[in-house]
């Protein structure tokens, strides 16, 4: 039945590229097919004409373009022949794959007929298929309030998508509301961090596109095609916030008085409370746990504001697309007990002197010990629990604790000059213009000592820092009144719940992991969904922002642009299913899924790699395209060109592999005639019986090429394996397949490679 | 001074001998060592002595391998504070250890074992480590008492009905000092026993 | 937390343990039988070399083959798992099994030579032991077992100031397997307080060497004694009655040199010495010269422990 259809080839001269190296009369007089003809420039517009014409005049079913290579110009033929469907036209790649790497003629003439037949076979296997297009809903969820959260929203509500920012505390604002001071490099100054952090705030707050969901976790989420099904719970807040006009006379009447969190447990605040002054929504919170039901709190409210009975309650949303910016915690220091933080009142962290040292802190801004007074000599530690591989250590830096550490030696030093400020540090990270800020430092007398303490103790009434000054080679106790850990960051909870919950990878250390740090630093490894801020990885606020805005930018296009997919992707065939899973552990891209008792594929992460059909065993899936038997014909079309005595190796290649081979031909490079290149749209879909096939009818070699960056280069690899070992025992020589890395700008050595591979084919035929 | 890298100088090959020997249980620990000196913070040697365990790292990354030379080595507790605070996962206990072997093996420092060969001795008379009778006496000039009770050391064990301090069996004996023979335990204190003896 | 097995143990003799401080065997039998732990002695079973390895005269492969005959001894017994009285053969042979399991040369080195010498019953194969699985020491077994101290418990200790002094061979060496963590040792002081009492927790040194060093103490006793005596001083700014240990060697150092230390110290340290087990034993009623063994003590200990009254019921 394929074998009636009618097909056309257009062969393309390409200005003498082509045609000077093969004699394409020859190439017509070989091929029986319904209409072949030749023409100069077949990507000029005169080449639309004319395919079109024939196309037309002679009724065809299938087109063969012999001309370039598809990279260059499948999109243009695949236009040039409608009103035919697009899939149903192959290109020969006699160009970059024949003509390019070639000087024999006769041979580069008759592997150009063999290529252009085998794309005859193949297309004839090509049935009409449309293109899947999907177009995600313009609404996304930033999840976490933190400046990243709160930046991401904002520029996407000002790009006119519809928002809804979730925070599990009852504020927005995350860590940068209550760090104080944050600094200027380039103005070598510190600045209030609250007064940058309230406009963003405020614009934030009135935005329409923006809905603001406080108290509330996100505790479920499902996916269908740029979809996202998510549910949330929202905590009660015992406080309408409608009503509530934070007057603050609920919490004077309130009889519970319990460690603030908001000033790392340094003041205290009451059961009622409003987290911090310029928190939002401007309103009041009860912390239910610690609230005694006195009722005293309702008694005081003249705006009825206060119900002490509330339900947490669902509510489900629907969205394109997730930013996640679910943020830090900073490191358990009962870890590092060997620095005393929890035996001693003046031993602290970073993050507690920030809140000292803030205006709106527990002493108003005075630096102060725990009796009172104002410490003669600050001794800061850095890199605890970071840079440590030890048991409970992140192995990471924590990266801003150097500059945290600078600001607030430089604040200490601003108010109190007469205070010794000592950094005990490993390396001082200052990259950038932040080096300017610590020569700042040194200029303002603070000093620096090269060495990573061992232990604090209590002596009298002071510490005693034991370390070595390693410049000199001296082991040295240093007492001090006041200590500050620079303790590391880690992931929040929030980040690895969610990670949990929406089945994103992660690093090693429980971060977020982008899908690849160079070419895509906000995604993540699960399509639409996107990561900023430290949720990813530990950074500052500058950072923080722009990848916040990054994600964003990438959200507008991912839900403006829609999206195209090719439509070679997985179906399941729901009578056949049994929904045992399988497939589900087996798909590196996390496409298939659960959904009202179905297995449900996702069109948009699906690659159509194959690898879920190895392990159906009840063989329910199919991808879509007749691909194995494309690539069948494809072999056969090769092989059925052999003439004696001619050597034939296979190569097989996606993509990357494909674009390194037109590389060769590019630069004018060459390998033997007797490499023959067919392009596969993943490496994995290349099966046993295919290689199997090939090497009973008449192929002497089979070369498998991969880029190592592929998520199932490990997969192929072992496959490749299993393949030779089986060969081997059918008494095949498993030599005559090769699997073989690919790297794009690397093509001399895949040239070398191919050289290298016929050379060896060569000797096994001689034996 | 000027210290001269010769082109053909290869200091790295000091570290990768001590990561090779059977003792190193850190891997390429040695190699990641920043010289942050946390080692030195916790170490009670160098706390009250010259001994200081980062600068033992600094020196074998430079290659200098008239360390095992050095007396200081010799004054490490064997704590392994470094060893458990190391925050980029190397031991210099372990180090210290394999450098005071390789010593050995160059026929330095069998002054400082020589002392200590009645450890060895004990266990091809008996089978177990016993401290050198050579010590008896400082032990005896040191700790009141001790001489006596170890005279009664027997009926006290009694008392606490346990056997009397343990002779094994001969075959135990026998089998124990065939396998420090056959490690070459036995040649290699011989030749630190007749090296130092006829120095003396 | 890890899983420490109660049954099928064999109880390492120690050769400090059976010279110096006899009370400790008895007393670990004394708790052991109480609280129903299944051990047994083996008399074939011979020393860790520990002493000498740590004074540089064993090297590896001599001590891990010495390990490799002793593993085969408690493997034949059926008694894998191995529980030593002091801190340095827990770590000598913890260390032992590890190599054996990991380093295939030294290993099969060993095995050859045990092969070629008439030895092959005492060959190890990979994996015969786990270091993990079956290496402990005597306080992990209580440990494991602390929940029913207090229903043997007879005397009330709970007057006694006291402190703990965790081996460095015990915490440090394999430190990512140690219950009750290495930078605030801790397992001994929550074994205590399972005998209703309570310990001072941290104190200045808590977790530094008991300065013995091997080495240090006979050809370096300066150097050793100025080590112990930052912790003896920090232990008497506490004014701390008992210091608990779990190492013949610390508890050599602390109660043999108390004497000469205070004198170059020129202090009256009056601390008494007790390894953890002889402690439990204590308030589990054992008697001072049938169980505990005060008689190898030198700081005696009816100096602090005069008279024991017994725990109101």
């Amino acid at each position: 039945m394929r074998d009636d259809l009618k097909v056309g080839v257009f062969l393309c001269e390409c200005g003498g590229n082509i045609a000077d190296i093969v004699d394409l009369d020859k190439v017509k007089e070989e091929l029986d097919v319904e209409f072949i003809g030749q023409f100069e420039n077949l990507c000029s517009l005169n080449g639309r004409k004319l395919i079109r014409d024939a196309i037309f005049d002679y009724d065809l079913d299938r087109v063969v373009v012999a001309a370039c290579s598809p990279i260059s110009h499948e999109k243009t033929f695949q236009d040039y022949v409608k009103p035919l469907n697009p899939y149903l036209m192959d290109m020969a790649n006699i160009r970059e794959q024949c003509s390019w790497v070639h000087s024999d003629k006769e041979k580069a003439t008759h592997k150009a007929i063999t290529l252009i037949n085998a794309s005859i076979e193949k297309v004839k296997q090509s049935d009409a298929v449309d293109p899947i297009y999907c177009q995600t809903p313009d609404e996304v969820a930033v999840i976490g309030g933190g400046i990243a959260g709160m930046n991401a929203a904002l520029s996407l509500a000002k790009q006119g998508t519809k928002v809804t920012l979730i925070e599990q505390s009852p504020s927005i604002g995350g860590h940068m509301a209550k760090i104080g001071k944050v600094f200027s490099p380039v103005k070598i100054a510190e600045e209030c961090g609250m007064c940058l952090l309230n406009p963003i705030l405020n614009e934030l707050v009135w935005n329409e596109n923006i809905c603001v969901l406080t108290n509330t976790k996100v505790i479920e989420a499902e996916r269908r095609a740029g979809t996202y099904n998510l549910i949330l719970e929202k905590s009660p807040r015992y406080v309408d916030t409608e009503r509530c006009i934070a007057c603050g006379k609920c919490a004077e009447a309130c009889e519970v008085e319990v460690p603030n969190d908001w000033n790392d447990n340094l003041s205290m605040r009451k059961a009622i409370y409003r987290p911090f002054g310029q928190s939002y929504p401007e309103a009041y919170v009860i912390d239910m746990e610690n609230c005694s039901k006195c009722s005293n709190c309702v008694k005081a409210c003249s705006m009825r504001a206060i119900k002490l009975r509330g339900k947490p309650e669902r509510i489900p949303l629907q969205v394109g697309s997730i930013i996640v910016a679910t943020g830090h915690k900073l490191f358990d220091m009962e870890k590092r007990p060997e620095y005393g933080y929890t035996r001693y009142d003046d031993v602290i962290t970073q993050s507690e002197l920030g809140r000292i040292t803030g205006v709106n802190g527990p002493t108003k801004g005075k630096l102060l010990k725990s009796n009172g007074e104002v410490p003669k000599r600050v001794v800061m530690i850095q890199c605890v629990g970071s840079r440590d591989e030890k048991p409970d250590g992140h192995k990471y830096c924590s990266k801003i604790c150097c500059t945290v550490a600078l600001k607030n030696a430089n604040i200490i030093k601003h108010k109190y000059p007469d205070t010794d400020v000592l950094i005990c540090y490993t390396d001082v990270r200052t990259p950038g213009m932040f080096e300017k800020y610590y020569k700042h430092t040194q200029e303002n007398e603070v000093r620096f000592l090269r060495g990573r303490p061992g232990e604090v103790v209590k002596k009298g009434d002071n510490y005693i820092v034991r370390t070595e000054d390693t410049l000199k080679g001296e082991f040295v106790e240093i007492e001090a009144d006041m200590v500050v850990l620079s303790t590391a960051m880690e992931p929040s909870e929030g980040t690895e719940e969610i990670a949990e919950i929406l089945n994103i990878g992660t690093t090693e250390d429980g971060f977020i992991k982008e899908s690849h740090p160079k070419i895509k630093p906000v995604a993540t490894d699960v399509q639409g969904i996107y990561v900023c801020g430290t949720a990813h990885e530990p950074k500052d606020i500058t950072d923080s922002i722009m990848q916040a805005t990054a994600a964003a930018a990438k959200v507008s296009e991912y839900n403006y642009g829609g999206v195209e997919i090719e439509p070679f992707i997985a179906e399941i065939d729901t009578d056949r299913c049994i929904v045992c899973g399988e497939c589900i552990d087996r798909c590196k891209y996390k496409s298939m899924s659960v959904q009202n008792d179905q297995i449900y594929i996702d069109p948009m992460s699906c690659t159509g790699c194959g690898k879920c059909l190895i392990g159906c065993k009840q063989r329910a899936i199919t991808v879509n395209g007749n691909i194995d038997e494309k690539i069948m014909s494809t072999i056969n079309g090769v092989l059925s060109k052999k003439q004696d005595g001619q050597r034939m190796i296979l190569v097989f290649l996606d993509h990357i592999g494909y674009t390194a081979a037109d590389n060769i031909g590019v630069n004018r490079l060459s390998y033997p005639e007797s490499i023959h290149i067919i392009k596969v749209i993943s490496v994995n879909r290349v099966r046993p019986r295919h290689i199997k096939f090939a090497l009973e009818n008449g192929a002497d070699g089979v070369f498998i090429g991969e880029f190592p960056g592929d998520l199932m280069y490990d997969e192929v690899e072992r496959k490749i394996q299993r393949v030779k070992d089986r060969i081997a025992e059918m008494g095949e020589n498993p030599e005559r397949i090769t699997f073989s890395k690919v790297y794009i700008p690397y093509f001399s050595g895949l040239a070398r490679k191919f050289n290298e591979f016929d050379a060896k084919i060569a000797e096994l035929d001689e034996e | 001074m000027t210290n001269q890298q010769k082109i053909t100088d290869s200091p790295i090959d000091f570290a990768e001998k001590i990561i090779n020997d059977v003792k190193n249980s850190k891997e390429d620990g040695v190699l990641k060592c920043v010289q942050c000196g946390m080692c030195t913070s916790t170490c009670p040697a160098a706390r009250h002595s010259d001994y200081n365990p980062r600068e033992i790292i600094e020196r074998v990354l430079e290659g200098d391998i008239s360390i095992i030379e050095d007396d200081n080595i010799w004054n490490c507790f064997y704590c392994y504070t470094c060893h458990s605070v190391c925050p980029v996962g190397n031991s210099v206990c372990e180090v210290n250890q394999i450098l005071k072997q390789i010593a050995i093996e160059n026929n330095v420092g069998y002054d400082k074992l020589y002392e200590y060969l009645g450890f060895a001795d004990s266990y091809f008379t008996a089978a177990i480590g016993a401290i050198p009778e050579r010590f008896f006496q400082d032990i005896d000039r040191d700790v009141p008492g001790w001489w006596e009770f170890r005279q009664n050391l027997e009926e006290i064990r009694k008392e606490l009905d346990l056997n009397p301090p343990l002779m094994p069996s001969e075959e135990v004996i026998d089998e124990v000092s065939k396998i420090l023979t056959i490690t070459g335990f036995k040649q290699k204190i011989e030749k630190i026993r007749a090296t130092e003896e006829a120095v003396k | 937390m890890k899983h420490v097995p109660t049954d099928d143990l064999l109880l390492f003799r120690s050769c400090l343990v059976s010279v110096e401080y006899p009370g400790v065997e008895a007393s670990t039998k004394f708790v052991f039988d109480k609280l129903g732990v299944d051990y047994a002695i083996s008399e074939k079973q011979t020393c860790c070399t520990g002493l000498g390895h740590y004074s540089d005269v064993f090297n590896q492969i001599d001590t891990t083959a010495i390990g490799a005959r002793n593993f085969k001894i408690a493997k034949e017994l059926n008694r894998p798992n191995l529980v030593m009285m002091c801190a340095t053969c827990y770590a000598i042979n913890k260390k032992s099994v590890k190599l054996l399991n990991k380093k295939d040369d030294l290993r099969n080195h060993i095995n050859q030579l045990f092969d070629e010498n008439g030895l092959s019953h005492l060959k190890y194969e990979k994996d015969d032991l786990k270091p993990t699985e079956n290496i402990f020491h005597v306080v992990d077994i209580l440990y494991a077992k602390k929940d029913e101290i207090k229903n043997h418990v007879k005397y009330d200790l709970s007057g006694y100031k006291i402190a703990t002094h965790h081996g460095c061979h015990y915490c440090k060496v394999h430190y990512e397997d140690t219950i009750g963590g290495v930078r605030d040792p801790n397992i001994m002081d929550e074994i205590i307080e399972e005998c209703g009492c309570s310990t001072i927790g941290w104190y200045d040194h808590k977790r530094t060497t008991c300065g013995t060093g091997f080495r240090q103490r006979y050809s370096n006793p300066d150097l050793s004694f100025t080590a112990t005596a930052d912790k003896m001083n920090a232990i008497d700014d506490e004014d701390v009655d008992i210091l608990v240990h779990l190492c013949p060697n610390c508890h050599i150092q602390f109660d043999r040199y108390q004497h000469l230390i205070a004198q170059r110290e020129g202090r009256n340290f009056r601390a008494i010495h007790l390894n953890i087990a002889q402690f439990i034993a204590l308030a589990m009623g054992g008697d001072f010269d049938k169980v505990i063994g005060v008689k190898a003590h030198t700081v005696p200990v009816d100096s602090v422990i005069k008279d024991l009254k017994e725990v109101e019921k």
